[in-house]
């Protein structure tokens, strides 16, 4: 009787199986888990394994004396690395108008006039029309009482922009209601004595007269030359249900691109240079055609260039090998949105500027896996070998779910790559690595939601959403609702929360659960099925997906509780079996290389692959 | 800051001085611009449970606005509630003020206020300026926002508040309002704190409870 352990060290977990031999059967008896400690593929591993060993050890009682053999992975030496590139900007010259959306505007409809500022309305004639331009120094219960006075005057004031939060209490007190927008913080930049026109719309409505091109153009009689010109300003205010617009003779609003840097790929068949600033398709176009990819370069001084060559750095620190040898193998883009604020704006609008998020995966000959056997060995006082090639150990393990059979693929979904491997009915493997999983995923909804928090946009990634109506109730994602017998902690009290396995956390941005969950799963949509997609193409060796019967997802990310689905739902549209593994018929995704390291251990006598 | 005994004594002694049951006697140097009027609190009978789920009510500490008319840092009460109250207001809700005597501690006074309300949520005041928001079903020691340091609330934070409390009260998520913390505040405020609120325990009247009041700024 034998102990034999199997250790797989990922990008980001390092897991561990236990197995017991006797008479050329496999038992497995226990396992582990912990975080890898350092980069894949270092000798700061060696504490992030003795701790996941330590705990498949304590299940069983036994101690390191017990185990006969460890056997490592020959780990894939691949590493990724995720960035963002604003590709647009807009930009309003000339002030020409506000696009914000003031979370309460007041008043209702549409008002044209001429601005005019509060202390100036005394010398305002009867019949005269203006919008009113009110500074925060001048009270709501103030500025309510002058709009009244001119009203009996007879003086239109047909609507009103203000700088502070004021605009429902001015209305409220007014005798005849105007729209009035508030919250304009550069209020002393509003051109005078220019026709403006504000429009708000109902609760829950959206402008339709300042966000028509017509519209403007009725309003400030342009002609359809001018019109033309104004069409950048109506489409930017298209979905507001506020916005004020003033007609100035250079007025405009422009979306620039922001010229980002090109990237060079350069594959078997000659290369192609594509700017980021073309866009996600553009860029996974030309990373197809040119398929296989020898190397990547990105433009110095961008920050393409700047990630690219931060991804190559850290590889060659880990292999010890050349800078020069360490070559970008695969990239993958996708069109994302960030929130940047407008230049030239009043009020601080933001606008949702197109961005391209990348994330790159290197290869490289091999990793110094020698040492940490060596190092793992000298702590434990066992015998370690490197065992194995890594997606030949994982199909090993995969096959272990039950239902299974060759020809099969197996996705492993991690944090840094997606990697792929095929097992015909011959046994012949095949594999593949490509940019972009978890990792990417938490960057997307980073970026988009504007979190600025990576650990809070990858908790949002990991579990379900659910909004905390009352302190003894929450609705979940799908309508649902959960009572308590207890309150609630106050700080969760109408917010959207995370269900971590422990404690709710809220998230505090003004989005909504609904706006949350659409980012979440848009991200996971354009990374993992994408990929999934890319992956099979790229390894089925006649390049039909149809030609493959079984899937089999495995790998931290295959965890998650609706990537598996979403790829089914594609994949079943090929007619393929796809779905999240169970190893062994009860670790689920997890600990398919460990186990395969264990199971191969009988490979002396003969391949597992061939019973 | 050094405090020495001397200083103490000086403060309460000013503090005592402004709080004649008259009050109103000196300018405020921090009102709102081209506002100088004060307004009118009238005790309209025992305050009722709330109906409707569009107001919040807020609850002042019973010496609130008539026997004290400043907080600690001499800002007129006038002001506080008025800004409060057009911070529910400019959410679209209603304000509703009640006055309970039957308590001076914040935290009990906001959560009276969040029982009467129609939608749940209340605000607690007292006269030296704390205050906080609460939530019907919590417990009265907790809360939803609780802003301690009131020597740091501006009128500005003030109307936040308010703003918040008719944003819990549509099942809204808002950002808690930022608060400014600073060391001081507790040495160089605490003798005049204790002794508003002793100042303020003094008015409290079992016969009364809770009486609603009628708000009229002038």
């Amino acid at each position: 009787m034998e102990y034999i352990v199997g250790v797989d060290i990922g990008n980001s977990t390092t897991e561990v199986a236990v197995g017991r031999v006797e008479n050329k059967n496999i038992e497995f008896i226990s396992d582990g888990i912990y975080k890898t400690t350092g980069l894949k593929g270092t000798i700061d591993n060696i504490e992030g394994i003795l701790e996941s060993l330590n705990r498949a050890l304590e299940k069983i009682d036994l101690s390191y004396q017990d185990i006969d053999l460890i056997r490592i992975n020959e780990a894939t030496p691949v590493i990724g690395d995720v960035a963002m590139e604003t590709i647009t900007e807009t930009v309003i010259t000339e002030s020409t108008m506000i696009g914000h959306d003031p979370w309460t505007p007041g008043g209702v409809g549409l008002g044209v006039g001429i601005t005019t500022r509060v202390e100036n309305v005394e010398d305002c004639r009867p019949g005269d029309d203006i919008i009113l331009i009110i500074p925060g120094e001048v009270d709501f219960a103030r500025a309510a009482d002058i709009i009244n006075q001119a009203a009996e005057q007879g003086i239109n004031i047909n609507g009103a922009v203000a700088q502070k939060d004021d605009a429902v209490l001015i209305v409220n007190r007014l005798n005849k209601i105007i729209p009035v927008i508030d919250e304009v913080k550069y209020i002393d930049k509003i051109p005078l004595g220019k026709k403006a026109a504000v429009e708000v719309a109902s609760p829950g409505g959206t402008i339709d007269k300042l966000s028509n091109p017509y519209g403007i153009a009725t309003i400030f009689e342009l002609d359809s030359e001018e019109t033309k010109h104004i069409f950048p300003v109506a489409r930017s205010l298209i979905g507001n249900r506020s916005a004020v617009v003033i007609r100035t003779p250079e007025g405009d609003v422009e979306e620039r691109k922001i010229p980002a840097g090109n990237l060079v790929i350069f594959g078997d068949r000659g290369k192609s240079e594509i700017g980021i600033d073309a866009g996600a398709e553009e860029i996974m176009d030309s990373i197809e055609k040119i398929q296989p990819i020898k190397d990547v370069k990105g433009e110095a001084g961008t920050n393409v260039g700047g990630m690219l060559d931060r991804v190559k750095e850290t590889m060659s620190k880990v292999t010890d090998q050349p800078l020069a040898e360490i070559k970008i193998k695969d990239i993958l883009a996708v069109n994302t949105f960030v929130p940047k604020e407008v230049r030239g704006g009043l009020a601080e609008e933001h606008a949702m500027e197109n961005a391209v998020g990348l994330a790159a995966m290197v290869k490289t000959s091999q990793l110094p896996m020698q040492k940490i056997a060596d190092k793992l060995k000298e702590k434990t006082d066992i015998e370690v070998t490197i065992a194995g090639i890594e997606a030949n150990m994982a199909i090993l393990g995969a096959l272990t779910t039950p239902g299974t059979d060759k020809p099969f693929v197996i996705l492993d979904m991690g944090g840094g790559s997606t990697d792929a491997a095929m097992v015909t009915r011959k046994d012949m493997v095949y594999t593949t690595h490509l940019a972009g999983a978890g990792d990417m995923v938490s960057l997307l909804i980073n970026i988009e939601l504007g979190l600025s928090d990576v650990k809070l946009a990858e908790m949002i990634k990991i579990f379900p959403l659910a909004k905390v109506e009352s302190m003894f109730h929450i609705r979940h994602e799908d309508g649902t609702v959960n009572f308590f017998d207890e309150p609630l902690p106050p700080k969760l009290f109408g917010r959207v929360v995370i269900l971590s396995d422990d404690e709710m956390v809220p998230i505090h941005t003004d989005h909504s659960l609904d706006k949350i969950r659409q980012v979440r799963r848009e991200a996971k949509h354009d990374v993992f099925v994408r990929n999934s997609e890319r992956a099979l193409k790229r390894i089925i060796p006649t390049g039909n997906i149809r030609d493959i019967d079984f899937v089999v997802m495995v790998g931290g990310s295959a965890i998650d509780f609706e990537i598996p689905t979403m790829i089914s739902n594609r994949l079943s549209e090929y007619g393929v079996v796809a779905g999240r593994g169970n190893i062994r018929g009860l670790m689920g995704p997890r600990n398919a290389v460990a186990t395969g390291l264990v199971l191969s251990y009988l490979d002396e006598e003969g391949s597992v692959l061939d019973e | 800051m050094q405090l020495n005994e001397d200083a103490i004594r000086k403060i309460v002694v000013d503090v005592l001085s402004g709080m004649s049951e008259e009050g109103e006697n000196s300018s405020s140097n921090t009102a709102v611009a081209e506002r100088k009027g004060d307004m009118i609190l009238k005790e309209v009978g025992p305050a009722k449970e709330g109906r409707s789920n569009d107001e919040v009510v807020i609850g002042v500490a019973p010496a609130f606005g008539d026997k004290l008319t400043k907080t600690m840092i001499d800002e007129k009460h006038s002001n506080i509630l008025r800004e409060i109250m057009a911070g529910i207001e400019e959410e679209g809700l209603k304000a509703r003020v009640v006055k309970n005597y039957s308590t001076a501690d914040v935290g009990f006074v906001g959560h009276q206020a969040a029982q009467l309300s129609g939608s749940g949520i209340g605000i607690g005041l007292q006269s030296k300026g704390t205050v906080l928001i609460h939530q019907k079903d919590l417990n009265p020691l907790a809360n939803l926002e609780l802003f301690p340091q009131a020597p740091l609330l501006d009128l500005k934070t003030y109307r936040q508040i308010g703003k918040n409390a008719a944003r819990y009260a549509k099942g809204e998520n808002p950002d808690p309002v930022p608060t400014r913390n600073d060391q001081m505040a507790r040495p160089k405020y605490q003798a005049i704190a204790a002794v508003l609120y002793n100042k303020e325990v003094k008015y409290l009247d079992p016969q009364k409870k809770v009486v609603k009041l009628e708000v009229k700024f002038e």
